[in-house]
Parts: structure tokens; C-alpha cells; sequence
């Protein structure tokens, strides 16, 4: 770790004035959160393609998804999954916010989203054509699947002309981008950063996690005893971030203030965590040395939690050694969404903004058997009401990624 | 550029690339640059992943890196593809060049920014088919593992113990850029004091048939940037790697400073690259926000642009560096390395930066080889098909994506010390 101070807050707190989510469990920010708090199970039978030849057949997809009604410049058709998601759920956190009557220049907005796979859509379609010998049918693969035209559609849709950056740290992408907006907000480099992550319900990622034997055969039951593995799923999550003093000045209301992130790497194995949890230790210590916070004034976290058996157990560990005996709610909201891959830790950051502005934290639900080497609180099958006055916010991917992002009560005037 | 703010500093580079000639140091590739040692070859002696279709392929060149992981990969390289590979070899070659040994690494944390279009696009679609033809059971999970975008900086930071943070940028050929900017920002916020930073991209069947489709590649056998006739790209592959630091970091370690890391600025362009003019705009205020981040009081010397021979974008460049060397310096000479090493995607922005330490360290500008007839609709530049001794303090880097992302990155010669503003 570096051994320099974190700069201070010269430039004033980031604060979090709007939010977009797109969920297997709603298709905008109110219905989500309220199926959160309401336990609602978001998993069901995959539709969008063929499992015969798997041995699971569920996930977390997004269903009855029509992206057409929010789209004003593009043409949602023309666009991969995860491009329409991303904007769909850009389009109410910028309205949420109230940002197009804020008066910031186009080239003083950004966007920087994380994703896991980009638009996998896109290869499955080329696959497809390849193996049916239709390969010069593969239509406009190459401006519709590198992944950075997820930030690319956000910013042309919204016309957004400033800082745009494309952050696909697999499973821990969306903390990235929040990260990011936060430096290029009290940097000055921009007034306002869209920050989030979208990924597809995929046949590449689902048969990859199916490869790995990580996918549950029913339902995710994360840090439970009898917990069989994750769920797939999919989802986009904006978040709207503006330095406070102009969300002040504009009278925009504000979720929650974003006082810290930390990141590293475990340098260990490209799908496993590292026994120790060594890097999830790190970065969670570097997100509260920057937030300027001790690990007692954290009121929740919000668990990376897929519910495969090694992930809970190692990040069990994690946070009983950063937290100590505490016991502290630690929800995971993938049993009911699954594992949104690349938005993810997005829709969690939106969560944890809620948490923060509402005092409540939703639960984990299936939770049936407690489990030794999962001794959390895992806020079971019942969301709480506690004062929350910080939330941390955990992820960690493949590639030994982990970010950690901690949001913080206003003073006490967040709505 | 602000008070007390931490200096970031380039103490190491390293790369692996198509003109690679035995001699895998940067003097050797700055040699060679200045040589115009070009890398192309009919692409039936490149040894790339080309299934069975690569007589699909229209174009007769490219620039591949001719390479066996064996020569430079001590251990098991096989579970990591060829982009790993490529990032590995070149993260490895910039640790050495900036004498971070092994040994000090485990003492104090050193990450990595890698910039990356597609990852490994090969190994994503050959996962992809294997699970459709053979049956999802019989698909590779090495496969799976290094189907992820971040899976070339995932593979580099196991492979060379890299515990500090380790992030990975897209963005097409700017990535290499936005990975440089986003490494600066870490260190320059106290997040980490050491990073390498660069970016990698392989040559693929797929990729290469994508670009080939949606009509970006050039039609001569050699790439023209600038130049009246040009009409694409040529695909090349590699990577660069930069170390940075902190500067009051590499000072305590003893490290050498190549050059000062002074600036970035990203902008975009909502027209998504197909309006010349608004792309141009959008490398302007990304050249501004840099030049306002470096401090504007040091004339820029040179440029080092991404220019590849794609019309739009050529053009773009073109009009955003008349604008903005017009009001620096009068005529400023310009390169464009893709001209040798033709379109290394993510790799390209860092390959821009290996040739600005170059010519901030003494070396010759590198001619723009494939530039011969000067073209009447954009705005002339100083362009020379041969290299030129330029004595520079501050060279601007530039790049645009076909698709619409901006962004330049300023690098000063270390030792002028700038007046404080």
C-alpha cells in the first residue's frame, strides 16, 4: 500500500444525487429496492437460451425487459443486452437526479461503467452464424461488441461529451467506476460522472459458471450451510455523483455522500480468492484509511456473497478480520438477483446509498442453517430497520480484483 | 497544474512488438523505430490463432509479434492466451528496465492499468463454439478464466506478484491512453506510489475478420497515416508497458526517471466517431484538459500521434492538433508510430508513449513511413516519411477511437523543472 496520505477533501465531499437500476427483481430503482426489502426471489427458469445440455436451468434474468420507451437519440434494437440495459438505467438516474436541468455543460458530464463481459451477445451471434457457415453475416460486430461501447452508447444517448471510460473488472466492475467518478469529480475533471456497470444474461458466462460447477441447481442461498453455488444473472445500475457543494447550490437532493474506495489485488488465482482473504482485507482497510472512518463506524455491509461455498467461507474470513467480533449486518442481495456480473457491485452501491438514506438493509434470504464458517450476521430472510450511517460495499471478480466502497449519511438530512 | 500535488514519474518501459529484433530493450525499439524497421508480412507467415477460415482474410499484411512464450515465460505459460502473454512479457521487461526486482516487490506493492480492446476475443469465441459443437460440458475452465476482459491483468499480476491495484481499461485504441490517465490519477491520490501501465491486444482471426467487415482496414500493404489515399488500418498486436511512480517514491528507491508523466485529458464524441468534426472537438478538449493539467507555460515539441490511415479519424487528429499547436508553438513536428507497427489497438497509446521517452531521452523522431502525399482536405501537418532529430521538453500524445473516445496524455523531459504557476 502507498504510503502517502489520501489527498483531502480540498474539493469538498462526492455525493450521490441519483440512481438507475434495472434488476431481475424490477425494472427501475423503486420497485427493486422495495422487492429487496420484501424478500422477493428474482430467480427463475433461464428463457433467453437454450439449457437442455446444462445441468442447471436457472438464473437471474431481467424479464419483460422493454427498452424501447427510454431511448431518444438511438435505436435500442440496434444495440447489445447490456447497452440497452446500461442506458435504460443511465436514463432514470439522470433523471432521478435532475441532471438535464442542472445546468452542467455536455463536456463537463462523464460516464465510467464497469461490465464483466461486454456485449457477449454479440460473439454468441457471430458463433452462431460461424457455425451455421453464415460468418459474413456477422452484421456490425465491430462497433457493437468491444465492451467500451457500453459507455460509449450511455454517453451518446444522454449526449454526454467529458470523461468516458469503459472499466470491465469483471465482478468488482461497478465499484471501479464509482471509484473512478469520485477522482475525476474532486479532481475538477468533471461536474457530474454517471458510474455504474451492465452485463447480459449470457450463454458464455452461464456455461462457464456451469464448467466450474458454481452454479446452485434452485435458488442462492449465500453463507448458509447447505448453500450449492451462485446464480447467473443480469442487470444494469447507474449511479449519479456530483461534488455536494453543487448539489447543494442546485437543491438536488441528496442519497448518500461516497467518502472512500479501496482496491488490490490478490495476486493469487485467476477464479479463486485467495485462502486468507488477503486482498479483500486490503482493500476494504484502504476504502476506510480513505474514508477517514474506523471499522467500528461501519453500520453494514453489503457482502460480495455469491453463495458458492468458497467465496462466503474466505469472505467470512475477510471481514471478521477487519471487523473483528462485531457482528454487523451482512446482507447479500445476490439470493434474490444472482450474480449480476459486472453490475453487480453497481446495483449493491445503489443499494448500500439506499440503506444509508432510508435505514434499511435488506436481507439474505433462503437462509435456513447456520453455517460455522459463515458465524455473520447475515440479516436473514427479513430486511431490519437500523440506523445506517455507513455501508460498505464489497466486491471482488475474477482476475483477483476487489474493490470496497463505503457510503455515509449526510448528516443526518439524506432523504 | 496544482500545488503540491505528487509527481508522477516514468522510471522503466518495456514492450513486446512486431519489430522485435533480438535486441528487447527500449533502445533497441528506438533504434529500430528510427531505422523505420516496419513490421509487416503477408499474414500467411504471422503465427496467429486463425481457425480454419483465415482465407476469409482479404488483407495480404499485418503485423504480428513472432513469438514463443518459451523464450520469455519461465513456468507454466500454458493457461494463459496470448494477449497474458504479450502483457507479461512486456510488464516484465518495463519492472526490470525500472529495477524493481521480485524480491522488492514483495516489500512494497506495485500494480498495474492495462488498456485492452477486446482481451482475448479468440479465446471468448472459441469457448463459445466448443460449448455449442461439443456440448457445454466440454469446454476448457482455463478458457472460461481468461474469457473475462481483465484476465490479461489478472494473468500479469499472478504471474509477477502485482498485489497493488489492479485495474483494466477498454476504450478501442485509446485504451492504452485512458490506462496511462487512470494510473496517474492512483498514484497521483495516494491510492499506490508505484504502477505499471500500458496496455496489450492480440492479433485474431476474429478480430481481424470484425475490422475487415465493418470496412476499417486499408487496402495497401503498408499503413498511410495522413496521407491523401489512406483508407483503414493495418492490424498489428503487442504490448507496452510503463512503470510509474510516484515521484518522491522512485526517489527514495533510487530509480531513474525517463520522463514526467504531466498530464491527461479524456473527452468523447456523441456523433461515436462519424463526424469528423465533432470527433475532432472531442480530441481538442481532451488535448486541453491535458495541456491545463501539465501546466500550458512549456511549449509542446512534438507530437506522437495515433494517427493508423482510418479517414475520420486521421482527419480528426489532423484538425484538433492544427487548433491546438497553432496556439502553442507554430510548426510542430508530428509522428505516427502506427505507420511501423500498424493498429496494436489497446497497446497503440502506450506504444505512442515508448516512442515520446525516445525523443524526450535524445533519440530521433520516427518517421511517418506510409506518409507520401499530403492531403488537401485536412489540415497540413509537419510530417516527414523519415526520421528527424527534434530536441523536445514536452511531447503531446493523441489518440481517437473509430468509435468516438478521446484522449492525450503529455509527457515532459525529466530535469526542466517547470515554473510553478
Amino acid at each position: 500500500m502507498s504510503t502517502a496520505r489520501p489527498e483531502g477533501h480540498e474539493s469538498g465531499r462526492i455525493v450521490v444525487t441519483g440512481l438507475g437500476l434495472v434488476t431481475p427483481v424490477g425494472h427501475d430503482r423503486v420497485s427493486t429496492w422495495n422487492a429487496l426489502l420484501a424478500g422477493v426471489d428474482g430467480i427463475g427458469e433461464v428463457e433467453s437460451f437454450d439449457t437442455s445440455r446444462h445441468s442447471s436451468h436457472r438464473g437471474g434474468e431481467v424479464k419483460g425487459f422493454d427498452p424501447v420507451g427510454r431511448f431518444r437519440k438511438l435505436d435500442p434494437m440496434e444495440l447489445g443486452r447490456a447497452s440497452q440495459l446500461a442506458v435504460f438505467a443511465a436514463r432514470e438516474a439522470v433523471e432521478d437526479a435532475g441532471l438535464e436541468t442542472a445546468g452542467y455543460p455536455s463536456h463537463r458530464l462523464g460516464v465510467a461503467m464497469g461490465t464483466t463481459s461486454g456485449e457477449p451477445g454479440q460473439v454468441e451471434d457471430m458463433d452462431d452464424r460461424w457455425l451455421a457457415g453464415e460468418l459474413d453475416r456477422m452484421g456490425a460486430f465491430a462497433r457493437l461488441y468491444p465492451s467500451h461501447v457500453i459507455a460509449g452508447h450511455v454517453a451518446a444517448e444522454l449526449e454526454i461529451e467529458g470523461v468516458v471510460t469503459m472499466l470491465p473488472a469483471a465482478c468488482a466492475a461497478g465499484n471501479y467506476a464509482v471509484g473512478f467518478a469520485v477522482d475525476a469529480l474532486r479532481t475538477g475533471r468533471a461536474d457530474a460522472m454517471l458510474a455504474g456497470g451492465a452485463d447480459a444474461f449470457s450463454r458464455i458466462t452461464y456455461t462457464g459458471f456451469a464448467r466450474l460447477g458454481a452454479i446452485a441447481p434452485e435458488i442462492c442461498q449465500p453463507f448458509d450451510r447447505g448453500r450449492q453455488g451462485m446464480m447467473p444473472g443480469e442487470a444494469g445500475a447507474v449511479l449519479v455523483l456530483e461534488r455536494e457543494r453543487d448539489a447543494r447550490r442546485r437543491g438536488a437532493e441528496i442519497y448518500a455522500v461516497v467518502t472512500g474506495y479501496g482496491l488490490s489485488c490478490d495476486a493469487h488465482h485467476m477464479t479463486a480468492a485467495h485462502p486468507e482473504g488477503d486482498g479483500a482485507v486490503r482493500a476494504m482497510k484502504q476504502a476506510l484509511r480513505f474514508a477517514g472512518l474506523a471499522a467500528d463506524q461501519i453500520s453494514y455491509v453489503s457482502a460480495h456473497g455469491t453463495g458458492t461455498p468458497t467465496n462466503d467461507r474466505l469472505e467470512t474470513k475477510a471481514v471478521r478480520t477487519v471487523f473483528g467480533d462485531r457482528r454487523l449486518p451482512v446482507s447479500s442481495i445476490k439470493s434474490m438477483i444472482g450474480h449480476t456480473m459486472g453490475a453487480a457491485s453497481a446495483v449493491e452501491s445503489a443499494v448500500c446509498c439506499l440503506a444509508v438514506s432510508q435505514n434499511r438493509v435488506p436481507p439474505t434470504i433462503h437462509y435456513e442453517e447456520p453455517d460455522p464458517e459463515c458465524d455473520l450476521d447475515c440479516v436473514p430472510n427479513e430486511a431490519r430497520e437500523i440506523p445506517v450511517n455507513a455501508a460498505m460495499n464489497n466486491a471482488y471478480a475474477f482476475g483477483g480484483n476487489n474493490a470496497s466502497v463505503i457510503f455515509t449519511k449526510l448528516n443526518g438530512s439524506a432523504r | 497544474m496544482t500545488a503540491g500535488r505528487r509527481r508522477v514519474v516514468v522510471t522503466g518501459a518495456g514492450a513486446i512488438s512486431p519489430i522485435e529484433n533480438g535486441e528487447v530493450g527500449l533502445e533497441g525499439l528506438w533504434s529500430a523505430l528510427a531505422a523505420g524497421r516496419d513490421a509487416f508480412l503477408p499474414i500467411a507467415e504471422l503465427q496467429f490463432d486463425r481457425d480454419a477460415e483465415a482465407d476469409r482474410l482479404q488483407r495480404a499484411t499485418a503485423a504480428g509479434v513472432r513469438f514463443d512464450p518459451r523464450d520469455h515465460l519461465e513456468g507454466n505459460y500454458r493457461p494463459i492466451d496470448r494477449t497474458g502473454q504479450l502483457a507479461i512479457v512486456a510488464a516484465q521487461r518495463a519492472l526490470a528496465e525500472a529495477g524493481w526486482t521480485a524480491e522488492r516487490r514483495t516489500v512494497q506493492e506495485v500494480g498495474l492499468v492495462l488498456g485492452t480492446m477486446f482481451g482475448s476475443l479468440h479465446t471468448i469465441s472459441a469457448f463459445d463454439r466448443r460449448g455449442v459443437e461439443a456440448g457445454p460440458k466440454y469446454v476448457k475452465p482455463l478458457d472460461f478464466a481468461n474469457s473475462v476482459i481483465n484476465a490479461a491483468a489478472g494473468q500479469a499480476a499472478i504471474w509477477l506478484g502485482l498485489r497493488g491495484p489492479n485495474s483494466t481499461v477498454t476504450g478501442g485504441c485509446v485504451a492504452g491512453l485512458q490506462a496511462l490517465a487512470q494510473a496517474c490519477e492512483l498514484i497521483r491520490s495516494g491510492r499506490s506510489d508505484a504502477l505499471l501501465a500500458g496496455g496489450a491486444d492480440e492479433l485474431a482471426f476474429e478480430s481481424f475478420f470484425a475490422f475487415q467487415h465493418a470496412g476499417l482496414l486499408g487496402s495497401a500493404d503498408l499503413p498511410r497515416p495522413f496521407d491523401a489515399r489512406r483508407d483503414g488500418f493495418v492490424p498489428g498486436e503487442g504490448a507496452a508497458i510503463l512503470m510509474l511512480e510516484a515521484e518522491d517514491s522512485a526517489t527514495r528507491r533510487g530509480g531513474t526517471t525517463l520522463g514526467i508523466l504531466a498530464g491527461h485529458g479524456t473527452a468523447f464524441d456523441p456523433s461515436r466517431g462519424t463526424d469528423r468534426g465533432s470527433l475532432a472537438s472531442a480530441l481538442t478538449r481532451a488535448v486541453g484538459a491535458a495541456l491545463e493539467d501539465a501546466g500550458p507555460s512549456v511549449p509542446i515539441d512534438a507530437v506522437s500521434s495515433g494517427a493508423s490511415g482510418l479517414p475520420t479519424g486521421d482527419a480528426a487528429e489532423a484538425a484538433a492538433l492544427e487548433q491546438v499547436l497553432n496556439s502553442s508553438s507554430g510548426t510542430t513536428p508530428v509522428t505516427a508510430v502506427k505507420s511501423l507497427l500498424g493498429e496494436s489497438l489497446g497497446a497503440a497509446g502506450a506504444f505512442q508513449a515508448l516512442v515520446a521517452l525516445g525523443i524526450i531521452a535524445g533519440r530521433e523522431l520516427p518517421g511517418v513511413a506510409g506518409w507520401h502525399q499530403a492531403d488537401p482536405d485536412i489540415p497540413a501537418l509537419d510530417l516527414a516519411a523519415t526520421p528527424r532529430a527534434i530536441p523536445a521538453r514536452r511531447v503531446l500524445l493523441t489518440s481517437v477511437s473509430f468509435d468516438g473516445f478521446a484522449c492525450a496524455v503529455v509527457l515532459d523531459r525529466p530535469g526542466d523543472q517547470e515554473t510553478p504557476t
